[in-house]
Protein backbone atom coordinates (compact mmCIF):
# COMPACT_ATOMS: atom_id res chain seq x y z
CA UNK A 1 0.00 0.00 0.00
CA UNK A 2 2.05 3.17 -1.19
CA UNK A 3 1.71 5.56 1.73
CA UNK A 4 0.23 9.24 1.30
CA UNK A 5 2.64 11.86 -0.07
CA UNK A 6 2.71 14.37 2.70
CA UNK A 7 3.46 11.53 4.73
CA UNK A 8 6.27 9.81 2.44
CA UNK A 9 7.10 13.37 2.49
CA UNK A 10 7.77 13.96 6.45
CA UNK A 11 9.57 10.49 6.92
CA UNK A 12 12.28 11.89 3.70
CA UNK A 13 12.41 14.79 5.71
CA UNK A 14 13.26 12.93 8.87
CA UNK A 15 15.47 10.63 7.03
CA UNK A 16 17.26 13.42 5.45
CA UNK A 17 17.56 15.72 8.77
CA UNK A 18 18.93 12.35 10.65
CA UNK A 19 21.52 11.52 8.05
CA UNK A 20 22.59 15.61 8.38
CA UNK A 21 22.76 15.17 12.05
CA UNK A 22 25.02 11.74 11.70
CA UNK A 23 27.34 13.77 9.34
CA UNK A 24 27.27 16.94 11.95
CA UNK A 25 29.00 14.33 14.63
CA UNK A 26 31.52 12.41 12.34
CA UNK A 27 32.66 15.72 10.81
CA UNK A 28 32.25 17.65 13.80
CA UNK A 29 34.94 15.32 15.63
CA UNK A 30 37.32 15.31 13.29
CA UNK A 31 40.05 17.69 13.91
CA UNK A 32 40.89 20.96 12.04
CA UNK A 33 37.94 22.79 14.29
CA UNK A 34 37.65 26.49 13.33
CA UNK A 35 37.90 28.24 16.37
CA UNK A 36 38.03 31.31 15.74
CA UNK A 37 34.51 30.93 13.19
CA UNK A 38 32.74 29.23 16.35
CA UNK A 39 33.68 32.01 18.35
CA UNK A 40 32.43 34.29 16.29
CA UNK A 41 29.02 32.42 15.26
CA UNK A 42 28.95 31.89 19.78
CA UNK A 43 29.03 36.03 19.43
CA UNK A 44 26.49 36.29 17.03
CA UNK A 45 24.35 33.81 17.78
CA UNK A 46 24.42 34.17 22.07
CA UNK A 47 25.45 37.62 22.87
CA UNK A 48 23.25 39.52 19.89
CA UNK A 49 20.35 37.50 21.00
CA UNK A 50 20.51 38.40 24.83
CA UNK A 51 18.58 42.35 24.51
CA UNK A 52 15.38 40.11 23.08
CA UNK A 53 15.73 37.50 25.12
CA UNK A 54 16.47 39.76 28.42
CA UNK A 55 13.27 41.63 27.21
CA UNK A 56 11.00 38.22 26.72
CA UNK A 57 12.33 37.16 30.06
CA UNK A 58 11.44 40.43 31.90
CA UNK A 59 7.91 40.65 30.48
CA UNK A 60 7.42 36.70 30.87
CA UNK A 61 8.17 37.07 34.60
CA UNK A 62 6.30 39.86 35.75
CA UNK A 63 3.54 38.96 33.89
CA UNK A 64 3.53 35.57 35.47
CA UNK A 65 3.68 37.32 38.84
CA UNK A 66 0.42 39.41 38.26
CA UNK A 67 -1.37 36.74 36.22
CA UNK A 68 -0.79 34.09 39.25
CA UNK A 69 -1.31 36.43 42.09
CA UNK A 70 -5.13 36.58 42.07
CA UNK A 71 -6.04 32.85 42.01
CA UNK A 72 -3.39 32.93 45.00
CA UNK A 73 -4.78 35.33 46.78
CA UNK A 74 -8.33 33.46 46.50
CA UNK A 75 -6.44 30.37 48.31
CA UNK A 76 -4.56 32.44 50.94
CA UNK A 77 -1.22 31.59 50.30
CA UNK A 78 -0.05 34.87 48.35
CA UNK A 79 2.96 34.60 50.39
CA UNK A 80 3.88 31.47 48.13
CA UNK A 81 3.71 33.30 44.76
CA UNK A 82 7.77 33.71 44.65
CA UNK A 83 8.19 29.93 45.43
CA UNK A 84 5.59 29.27 42.39
CA UNK A 85 6.73 31.82 39.84
CA UNK A 86 10.13 30.46 40.45
CA UNK A 87 8.94 27.00 40.14
CA UNK A 88 7.09 27.95 36.86
CA UNK A 89 10.03 29.89 35.33
CA UNK A 90 13.09 27.84 36.04
CA UNK A 91 11.49 24.52 34.98
CA UNK A 92 9.42 25.52 32.05
CA UNK A 93 8.81 28.93 31.11
CA UNK A 94 12.67 30.44 30.77
CA UNK A 95 13.95 27.30 28.84
CA UNK A 96 10.65 26.94 26.48
CA UNK A 97 10.26 30.73 26.08
CA UNK A 98 13.69 31.59 25.34
CA UNK A 99 14.06 28.04 23.09
CA UNK A 100 11.29 29.62 20.89
CA UNK A 101 12.39 32.91 21.01
CA UNK A 102 16.19 31.68 19.89
CA UNK A 103 14.22 29.45 17.10
CA UNK A 104 12.84 32.52 15.88
CA UNK A 105 15.50 34.80 16.34
CA UNK A 106 18.65 32.00 15.18
CA UNK A 107 17.01 29.44 13.42
CA UNK A 108 15.59 31.78 10.70
CA UNK A 109 18.70 33.39 10.42
CA UNK A 110 20.71 30.23 10.10
CA UNK A 111 18.07 29.27 7.49
CA UNK A 112 17.92 32.27 5.63
CA UNK A 113 21.83 32.47 5.31
CA UNK A 114 22.79 29.13 4.47
CA UNK A 115 19.69 29.28 2.44
CA UNK A 116 21.39 32.15 0.29
CA UNK A 117 24.25 30.83 0.63
CA UNK A 118 23.33 27.60 -1.14
CA UNK A 119 21.24 29.14 -4.31
CA UNK A 120 24.23 31.37 -4.51
CA UNK A 121 26.15 28.87 -4.95
CA UNK A 122 28.48 30.03 -2.37
CA UNK A 123 28.81 26.96 -0.75
CA UNK A 124 29.78 24.73 -3.81
CA UNK A 125 32.55 27.53 -4.61
CA UNK A 126 33.93 26.89 -0.82
CA UNK A 127 34.36 23.18 -1.19
CA UNK A 128 36.51 24.40 -4.58
CA UNK A 129 38.53 26.43 -2.78
CA UNK A 130 39.55 23.78 -0.40
CA UNK A 131 37.60 24.76 2.86
CA UNK A 132 34.86 22.11 4.26
CA UNK A 133 31.46 24.12 4.13
CA UNK A 134 29.69 21.83 6.37
CA UNK A 135 32.78 21.96 9.40
CA UNK A 136 32.80 25.84 8.68
CA UNK A 137 29.23 26.37 8.30
CA UNK A 138 27.20 24.07 9.95
CA UNK A 139 29.74 22.68 12.50
CA UNK A 140 30.06 25.82 14.09
CA UNK A 141 27.02 27.20 14.15
CA UNK A 142 25.05 23.85 15.46
CA UNK A 143 27.46 24.04 18.12
CA UNK A 144 27.62 27.25 19.17
CA UNK A 145 23.49 27.15 19.34
CA UNK A 146 23.76 24.40 21.28
CA UNK A 147 26.10 26.02 23.92
CA UNK A 148 24.93 29.07 23.80
CA UNK A 149 20.70 28.85 24.42
CA UNK A 150 22.05 27.20 28.38
CA UNK A 151 23.10 30.30 29.01
CA UNK A 152 20.98 32.80 27.62
CA UNK A 153 18.52 30.20 29.32
CA UNK A 154 19.91 30.82 32.98
CA UNK A 155 20.20 34.96 32.13
CA UNK A 156 16.55 34.86 31.10
CA UNK A 157 15.42 33.11 34.17
CA UNK A 158 17.68 35.32 36.51
CA UNK A 159 15.79 38.41 34.68
CA UNK A 160 12.47 36.86 35.09
CA UNK A 161 13.03 36.14 38.68
CA UNK A 162 13.82 40.19 38.94
CA UNK A 163 10.93 40.98 36.80
CA UNK A 164 8.95 38.82 39.32
CA UNK A 165 10.21 40.33 42.06
CA UNK A 166 8.99 44.06 40.81
CA UNK A 167 5.93 42.29 40.14
CA UNK A 168 5.50 40.96 43.80
CA UNK A 169 6.37 44.55 44.89
CA UNK A 170 3.20 46.25 42.76
CA UNK A 171 0.66 45.11 44.63
CA UNK A 172 2.22 43.94 48.40
CA UNK A 173 5.93 44.63 49.78
CA UNK A 174 8.19 42.32 50.28
CA UNK A 175 12.27 42.79 50.21
CA UNK A 176 14.54 41.58 48.02
CA UNK A 177 16.24 39.33 50.22
CA UNK A 178 13.68 37.52 51.67
CA UNK A 179 12.16 36.99 48.16
CA UNK A 180 15.63 35.74 47.22
CA UNK A 181 15.52 33.07 49.99
CA UNK A 182 12.38 32.41 49.35
CA UNK A 183 12.87 31.35 45.68
CA UNK A 184 15.79 29.28 46.39
CA UNK A 185 14.12 27.71 49.20
CA UNK A 186 11.97 26.38 46.84
CA UNK A 187 13.96 25.60 44.33
CA UNK A 188 16.36 21.87 44.07
CA UNK A 189 18.53 20.16 42.01
CA UNK A 190 15.66 18.33 40.68
CA UNK A 191 14.28 21.65 39.45
CA UNK A 192 17.50 23.40 38.03
CA UNK A 193 19.83 20.56 36.44
CA UNK A 194 16.64 19.64 34.30
CA UNK A 195 15.85 22.46 32.76
CA UNK A 196 19.03 23.14 32.17
CA UNK A 197 20.35 20.00 30.23
CA UNK A 198 17.12 20.01 28.11
CA UNK A 199 17.86 23.53 26.89
CA UNK A 200 21.35 22.13 25.26
CA UNK A 201 19.11 19.74 23.29
CA UNK A 202 16.98 22.78 22.85
CA UNK A 203 19.90 24.78 21.53
CA UNK A 204 21.14 21.81 19.30
CA UNK A 205 17.89 21.30 17.47
CA UNK A 206 17.21 24.78 16.70
CA UNK A 207 20.72 25.14 15.19
CA UNK A 208 20.88 21.41 13.39
CA UNK A 209 17.14 22.53 12.12
CA UNK A 210 18.62 26.09 10.95
CA UNK A 211 21.37 24.65 9.28
CA UNK A 212 19.14 21.52 7.51
CA UNK A 213 16.89 23.65 6.08
CA UNK A 214 19.66 26.14 4.56
CA UNK A 215 21.62 23.88 3.26
CA UNK A 216 18.99 22.04 1.33
CA UNK A 217 17.24 25.35 0.36
CA UNK A 218 16.50 25.09 -3.59
CA UNK A 219 13.76 27.01 -5.98
CA UNK A 220 16.25 30.29 -5.53
CA UNK A 221 15.34 33.05 -3.87
CA UNK A 222 11.95 31.65 -2.83
CA UNK A 223 13.56 28.72 -1.72
CA UNK A 224 15.52 30.65 1.07
CA UNK A 225 11.97 32.15 2.45
CA UNK A 226 10.65 29.06 3.01
CA UNK A 227 13.66 27.63 4.38
CA UNK A 228 13.87 30.22 6.98
CA UNK A 229 10.09 29.84 8.02
CA UNK A 230 9.81 26.44 7.93
CA UNK A 231 13.45 26.17 10.17
CA UNK A 232 11.26 28.28 12.86
CA UNK A 233 8.42 26.29 12.06
CA UNK A 234 10.05 22.58 12.75
CA UNK A 235 12.75 23.86 15.52
CA UNK A 236 9.88 25.28 17.78
CA UNK A 237 7.19 22.22 16.84
CA UNK A 238 11.05 20.43 17.87
CA UNK A 239 11.12 22.53 21.33
CA UNK A 240 7.62 21.47 22.43
CA UNK A 241 8.76 17.57 21.16
CA UNK A 242 12.06 17.55 23.21
CA UNK A 243 10.17 19.21 25.69
CA UNK A 244 7.82 16.37 26.34
CA UNK A 245 10.55 13.98 25.80
CA UNK A 246 12.55 15.73 28.90
CA UNK A 247 9.56 15.71 31.21
CA UNK A 248 8.79 11.77 30.43
CA UNK A 249 12.47 10.71 31.08
CA UNK A 250 12.97 13.17 34.58
CA UNK A 251 9.60 11.55 35.71
CA UNK A 252 11.17 7.82 34.71
CA UNK A 253 13.98 8.98 36.90
CA UNK A 254 11.70 9.93 39.71
CA UNK A 255 13.28 13.32 40.00
CA UNK A 256 10.51 15.55 39.00
CA UNK B 1 40.53 43.15 14.21
CA UNK B 2 39.87 45.56 17.08
CA UNK B 3 36.28 45.14 16.66
CA UNK B 4 36.65 41.35 16.98
CA UNK B 5 38.50 41.52 19.91
CA UNK B 6 35.91 43.60 21.68
CA UNK B 7 33.17 41.40 20.49
CA UNK B 8 35.31 38.55 21.81
CA UNK B 9 35.68 40.03 25.38
CA UNK B 10 31.45 40.65 25.05
CA UNK B 11 31.26 36.90 24.76
CA UNK B 12 32.98 36.64 27.25
CA UNK B 13 31.19 38.38 29.73
CA UNK B 14 28.17 37.38 28.64
CA UNK B 15 29.53 33.80 28.85
CA UNK B 16 30.90 33.72 32.10
CA UNK B 17 27.57 36.00 33.83
CA UNK B 18 25.57 32.78 32.54
CA UNK B 19 27.90 30.42 34.39
CA UNK B 20 27.97 32.57 37.41
CA UNK B 21 24.49 33.04 37.67
CA UNK B 22 24.19 29.18 37.06
CA UNK B 23 27.16 28.22 39.65
CA UNK B 24 25.64 30.89 42.20
CA UNK B 25 22.34 29.29 41.99
CA UNK B 26 23.26 25.58 42.36
CA UNK B 27 25.56 26.68 45.08
CA UNK B 28 22.73 28.46 47.20
CA UNK B 29 20.33 25.92 46.57
CA UNK B 30 22.65 23.02 47.49
CA UNK B 31 23.93 25.50 50.45
CA UNK B 32 19.89 24.98 51.83
CA UNK B 33 20.14 20.99 51.14
CA UNK B 34 22.87 20.74 53.08
CA UNK B 35 25.43 19.52 49.97
CA UNK B 36 28.57 21.83 51.36
CA UNK B 37 29.90 22.19 54.35
CA UNK B 38 30.53 19.35 56.88
CA UNK B 39 27.25 17.72 58.47
CA UNK B 40 26.77 15.24 60.52
CA UNK B 41 24.09 12.33 60.87
CA UNK B 42 21.41 12.33 63.55
CA UNK B 43 18.40 9.44 63.54
CA UNK B 44 15.06 9.93 65.71
CA UNK B 45 12.38 7.21 65.22
CA UNK B 46 9.20 7.80 64.75
CA UNK B 47 6.16 5.54 64.64
CA UNK B 48 4.31 7.69 61.76
CA UNK B 49 6.04 9.75 59.18
CA UNK B 50 3.71 11.69 58.64
CA UNK B 51 4.76 11.96 54.53
CA UNK B 52 8.19 13.11 55.54
CA UNK B 53 10.40 12.94 52.41
CA UNK B 54 14.35 13.15 51.50
CA UNK B 55 15.13 16.87 51.24
CA UNK B 56 12.58 17.88 53.87
CA UNK B 57 14.03 20.65 56.51
CA UNK B 58 14.80 19.98 59.76
CA UNK B 59 14.76 22.92 62.30
CA UNK B 60 16.34 23.15 66.18
CA UNK B 61 14.08 25.83 67.83
CA UNK B 62 12.74 27.35 64.81
CA UNK B 63 16.40 26.99 62.76
CA UNK B 64 17.28 25.36 59.63
CA UNK B 65 19.54 23.18 60.93
CA UNK B 66 19.92 21.08 58.08
CA UNK B 67 17.91 17.95 55.89
CA UNK B 68 16.18 15.00 55.96
CA UNK B 69 18.30 12.78 53.74
CA UNK B 70 16.57 9.12 54.37
CA UNK B 71 13.23 7.62 55.63
CA UNK B 72 13.62 3.86 56.53
CA UNK B 73 11.11 1.67 57.27
CA UNK B 74 12.60 -0.31 60.39
CA UNK B 75 9.55 -2.43 61.17
CA UNK B 76 5.73 -2.62 61.32
CA UNK B 77 5.36 0.77 63.79
CA UNK B 78 8.75 1.81 63.70
CA UNK B 79 10.22 4.40 61.15
CA UNK B 80 13.64 5.63 61.47
CA UNK B 81 14.30 9.25 59.85
CA UNK B 82 18.05 10.01 59.28
CA UNK B 83 19.17 13.97 59.24
CA UNK B 84 21.92 15.36 57.70
CA UNK B 85 22.73 18.42 60.41
CA UNK B 86 25.06 21.37 60.02
CA UNK B 87 28.42 20.72 62.12
CA UNK B 88 27.36 23.86 63.56
CA UNK B 89 24.66 22.87 65.26
CA UNK B 90 26.39 20.25 66.70
CA UNK B 91 27.72 22.13 69.69
CA UNK B 92 23.96 23.43 70.53
CA UNK B 93 21.64 20.36 70.11
CA UNK B 94 22.29 18.08 73.45
CA UNK B 95 20.86 14.50 73.41
CA UNK B 96 17.98 14.85 75.42
CA UNK B 97 16.21 16.60 72.20
CA UNK B 98 12.76 16.09 70.81
CA UNK B 99 12.07 15.55 67.28
CA UNK B 100 8.59 15.84 66.27
CA UNK B 101 6.89 16.10 62.75
CA UNK B 102 5.22 19.22 61.58
CA UNK B 103 4.33 21.15 58.93
CA UNK B 104 5.69 24.38 57.43
CA UNK B 105 2.19 26.85 57.58
CA UNK B 106 -0.61 25.05 57.75
CA UNK B 107 -0.60 23.66 54.13
CA UNK B 108 2.92 24.12 53.82
CA UNK B 109 5.91 21.16 53.33
CA UNK B 110 6.99 18.61 56.24
CA UNK B 111 9.39 19.08 58.49
CA UNK B 112 11.24 18.01 61.39
CA UNK B 113 11.51 20.10 64.65
CA UNK B 114 13.86 19.62 67.05
CA UNK B 115 13.29 20.83 70.32
CA UNK B 116 15.65 21.32 73.18
CA UNK B 117 14.45 19.34 76.24
CA UNK B 118 14.45 19.84 79.96
CA UNK B 119 17.43 19.32 82.26
CA UNK B 120 20.77 19.42 81.53
CA UNK B 121 22.46 16.32 78.97
CA UNK B 122 25.44 16.36 77.22
CA UNK B 123 25.86 17.15 73.64
CA UNK B 124 24.84 15.22 70.70
CA UNK B 125 26.92 12.83 68.50
CA UNK B 126 27.58 11.22 65.09
CA UNK B 127 24.56 8.68 64.46
CA UNK B 128 23.25 9.21 67.56
CA UNK B 129 19.05 8.73 68.07
CA UNK B 130 17.33 11.50 70.01
CA UNK B 131 13.52 10.05 71.25
CA UNK B 132 10.71 11.53 69.04
CA UNK B 133 7.60 13.39 70.52
CA UNK B 134 4.10 12.47 68.51
CA UNK B 135 3.41 16.16 67.59
CA UNK B 136 -0.39 16.59 66.72
CA UNK B 137 -1.49 15.67 63.81
CA UNK B 138 -4.61 17.56 61.60
CA UNK B 139 -6.50 14.04 61.82
CA UNK B 140 -5.94 14.41 65.88
CA UNK B 141 -7.22 17.69 65.74
CA UNK B 142 -9.94 16.87 63.32
CA UNK B 143 -10.95 13.72 65.28
CA UNK B 144 -11.28 16.71 68.53
CA UNK B 145 -13.25 18.65 66.45
CA UNK B 146 -16.04 16.18 65.49
CA UNK B 147 -16.25 15.54 68.97
CA UNK B 148 -17.07 19.33 69.87
CA UNK B 149 -18.95 19.23 66.52
CA UNK B 150 -21.60 16.70 67.97
CA UNK B 151 -21.58 18.45 71.39
CA UNK B 152 -22.18 21.87 69.76
CA UNK B 153 -24.95 19.84 67.98
CA UNK B 154 -26.53 18.51 71.44
CA UNK B 155 -26.61 22.08 72.43
CA UNK B 156 -28.18 23.88 69.63
CA UNK B 157 -31.19 20.95 69.47
CA UNK B 158 -31.37 21.79 73.58
CA UNK B 159 -31.41 25.39 72.94
CA UNK B 160 -33.52 25.29 69.56
CA UNK B 161 -36.20 23.88 72.25
CA UNK B 162 -35.67 26.62 74.87
CA UNK B 163 -36.42 28.61 72.15
CA UNK B 164 -39.21 26.79 71.23
CA UNK B 165 -40.58 27.00 74.84
CA UNK B 166 -40.06 30.76 75.29
CA UNK B 167 -41.99 31.42 72.04
CA UNK B 168 -44.47 29.41 72.94
CA UNK B 169 -44.50 30.64 76.63
CA UNK B 170 -47.54 33.29 76.86
CA UNK B 171 -46.57 34.18 80.21
CA UNK B 172 -43.12 35.62 78.86
CA UNK B 173 -44.81 37.38 75.64
CA UNK B 174 -47.17 39.09 77.65
CA UNK B 175 -44.30 40.38 80.44
CA UNK B 176 -42.56 41.43 77.15
CA UNK B 177 -45.99 43.07 75.98
CA UNK B 178 -46.50 45.08 78.91
CA UNK B 179 -46.22 48.64 78.31
CA UNK B 180 -46.63 49.73 81.78
CA UNK B 181 -43.29 47.38 82.60
CA UNK B 182 -41.19 50.12 81.57
CA UNK B 183 -42.25 52.69 83.71
CA UNK B 184 -43.05 50.23 86.32
CA UNK B 185 -39.22 49.28 85.99
CA UNK B 186 -38.69 52.87 86.13
CA UNK B 187 -40.61 53.79 88.80
CA UNK B 188 -38.79 50.92 91.38
CA UNK B 189 -35.75 52.35 89.41
CA UNK B 190 -36.19 55.61 90.94
CA UNK B 191 -37.20 54.40 94.24
CA UNK B 192 -34.15 51.93 94.85
CA UNK B 193 -32.36 55.34 93.72
CA UNK B 194 -33.74 57.66 96.59
CA UNK B 195 -33.47 54.83 99.08
CA UNK B 196 -29.87 54.65 98.32
CA UNK B 197 -29.45 58.24 98.30
CA UNK B 198 -31.38 57.99 102.11
CA UNK B 199 -29.39 54.87 103.00
CA UNK B 200 -26.52 57.48 101.70
CA UNK B 201 -27.63 60.37 104.01
CA UNK B 202 -27.91 57.82 106.79
CA UNK B 203 -24.80 56.61 106.39
CA UNK B 204 -23.41 59.78 106.29
CA UNK B 205 -25.08 60.90 109.48
CA UNK B 206 -24.23 57.55 111.63
CA UNK B 207 -20.50 58.28 110.46
CA UNK B 208 -20.77 62.04 111.82
CA UNK B 209 -22.39 60.60 115.40
CA UNK B 210 -19.56 58.26 115.13
CA UNK B 211 -17.17 61.05 114.47
CA UNK B 212 -19.27 62.83 117.72
CA UNK B 213 -18.86 60.08 119.95
CA UNK B 214 -15.14 59.56 119.21
CA UNK B 215 -14.59 63.29 120.09
CA UNK B 216 -16.63 62.45 123.19
CA UNK B 217 -19.31 64.78 122.17
CA UNK B 218 -23.24 63.71 123.62
CA UNK B 219 -24.07 61.20 126.50
CA UNK B 220 -22.72 58.00 124.46
CA UNK B 221 -19.76 60.20 123.65
CA UNK B 222 -18.96 60.94 127.04
CA UNK B 223 -19.69 57.22 128.14
CA UNK B 224 -17.00 56.34 125.70
CA UNK B 225 -14.27 59.06 126.22
CA UNK B 226 -14.87 59.60 129.99
CA UNK B 227 -12.39 57.97 132.37
CA UNK B 228 -13.71 58.75 135.69
CA UNK B 229 -16.74 56.74 134.76
CA UNK B 230 -15.21 53.76 134.79
CA UNK B 231 -13.64 54.30 138.02
CA UNK B 232 -16.72 54.88 139.27
CA UNK B 233 -18.34 51.65 137.55
CA UNK B 234 -15.63 49.96 139.36
CA UNK B 235 -16.64 51.25 142.56
CA UNK B 236 -19.68 50.45 142.28
CA UNK B 237 -19.18 47.02 141.34
CA UNK B 238 -16.56 46.57 144.49
CA UNK B 239 -19.52 47.88 146.53
CA UNK B 240 -21.96 45.66 145.40
CA UNK B 241 -20.04 42.36 145.55
CA UNK B 242 -19.62 43.22 149.23
CA UNK B 243 -23.50 43.75 149.71
CA UNK B 244 -23.08 40.28 147.89
CA UNK B 245 -20.38 39.00 150.33
CA UNK B 246 -22.82 40.27 153.65
CA UNK B 247 -26.04 38.36 151.78
CA UNK B 248 -24.03 35.35 152.12
CA UNK B 249 -23.45 35.86 155.75
CA UNK B 250 -26.99 36.88 156.47
CA UNK B 251 -28.33 33.59 154.76
CA UNK B 252 -25.46 31.48 156.42
CA UNK B 253 -27.02 33.05 159.60
CA UNK B 254 -30.51 32.35 158.47
CA UNK B 255 -29.82 29.04 157.71
CA UNK B 256 -28.22 28.22 161.16
CA UNK B 257 -31.51 29.35 162.74
CA UNK B 258 -33.78 27.14 160.59
CA UNK B 259 -31.46 24.35 161.88
CA UNK B 260 -31.72 25.36 165.25
CA UNK B 261 -35.18 25.45 164.74
CA UNK B 262 -35.33 22.33 163.00
CA UNK B 263 -33.35 20.64 166.28
CA UNK B 264 -35.86 22.11 168.70
CA UNK B 265 -39.02 20.90 166.88
CA UNK B 266 -37.30 17.51 166.51
CA UNK B 267 -35.81 17.23 170.29
CA UNK B 268 -39.19 17.96 172.01
CA UNK B 269 -38.68 22.34 173.37
CA UNK B 270 -41.16 25.01 173.02
CA UNK B 271 -45.02 24.74 171.80
CA UNK B 272 -44.52 23.87 168.61
CA UNK B 273 -42.96 20.82 169.27
CA UNK B 274 -46.05 19.85 171.73
CA UNK B 275 -48.84 20.74 169.14
CA UNK B 276 -46.80 19.29 166.29
CA UNK B 277 -45.20 15.75 167.94
CA UNK B 278 -46.72 15.17 171.48
CA UNK B 279 -49.65 12.55 171.32
CA UNK B 280 -50.91 13.29 174.94
CA UNK B 281 -52.01 16.77 173.71
CA UNK B 282 -53.98 15.95 171.09
CA UNK B 283 -55.90 13.14 173.82
CA UNK B 284 -56.40 15.68 175.78
CA UNK B 285 -57.66 18.39 173.52
CA UNK B 286 -60.02 15.85 172.08
CA UNK B 287 -61.53 14.94 175.37
CA UNK B 288 -62.03 18.71 175.93
CA UNK B 289 -63.07 19.05 172.25
CA UNK B 290 -66.39 16.24 173.48
CA UNK B 291 -66.77 18.42 176.69
CA UNK B 292 -67.50 21.08 174.97
CA UNK B 293 -70.11 19.47 173.11
CA UNK B 294 -71.50 17.81 175.77
CA UNK B 295 -71.87 21.64 177.18
CA UNK B 296 -73.64 22.84 174.23
CA UNK B 297 -76.19 19.94 173.88
CA UNK B 298 -77.41 20.80 177.87
CA UNK B 299 -77.66 24.29 177.27
CA UNK B 300 -79.72 23.77 174.00
CA UNK B 301 -82.02 21.81 176.04
CA UNK B 302 -81.75 24.63 178.88
CA UNK B 303 -83.16 26.49 176.24
CA UNK B 304 -85.95 24.68 174.98
CA UNK B 305 -86.81 24.70 178.15
CA UNK B 306 -87.15 28.18 178.83
CA UNK B 307 -88.43 28.67 175.71
CA UNK B 308 -91.61 26.61 176.87
CA UNK B 309 -91.67 28.30 180.20
CA UNK B 310 -94.33 31.13 180.64
CA UNK B 311 -92.25 33.94 181.59
CA UNK B 312 -90.51 34.35 178.23
CA UNK B 313 -93.21 32.52 176.03
CA UNK B 314 -94.35 35.87 174.94
CA UNK B 315 -90.84 37.20 173.71
CA UNK B 316 -90.47 34.23 171.59
CA UNK B 317 -93.78 34.17 170.19
CA UNK B 318 -92.89 38.32 168.93
CA UNK B 319 -89.80 36.97 167.30
CA UNK B 320 -91.46 34.97 165.23
CA UNK B 321 -94.21 37.18 164.00
CA UNK B 322 -90.74 39.59 163.08
CA UNK B 323 -89.44 36.68 161.21
CA UNK B 324 -92.60 36.17 159.15
CA UNK B 325 -93.16 39.41 158.57
CA UNK B 326 -89.43 40.09 156.66
CA UNK B 327 -90.02 36.81 154.92
CA UNK B 328 -93.59 38.54 153.30
CA UNK B 329 -91.37 41.80 152.09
Amino acid sequence: MPLPLSTRKILAETGALSRFTGKFFTTGIKPRYEWNELIRQCFVIGYRSLPLVALTGFIMGLVLTMQLRPSLVDYGVESQLPAMVAIAIVREIGPVITALIFAGKIGSSIGAELGSMKVTEQIDAMEVSGTNPFKFLVVTRVLSATLMLPILVILSDVISLYGSYLGVNIRSTTSFNLFFSQVIDNLSYSDVIPAFIKSYFFGFAVGIIGCFKGYHSNKGTEGVGQSANSAVVVASIMIFILDLIAVQITDLLGIN
Amino acid sequence: MANRKINNIRLGIFVLAGLCFLILGLYFIGKDENIFGASFRLKANFENASGLVPGNNVLYAGIQVGTVKKVNLINDTLIEVVMSINEKAKKHIRKNALASIGTEGFIGNKIVNILPGEGPATFIEENDIISAKKAISTDDMLETLAVSNRNIADITVELKTAVQRINYSTAIWKLLNDETLPSNIRATVENLRSASAKANSFVASLQSMAEDVKAGKGSLGQLVTDTSIARQLYKALEKINAAGDQAEKLAGTLQQMTAGIDQDINNGKGIAHSLLKDSLVVLKLNSSLDNIEKGTRAFNENMEALKNNFLFRGYFKKLEKQKKVSKKF
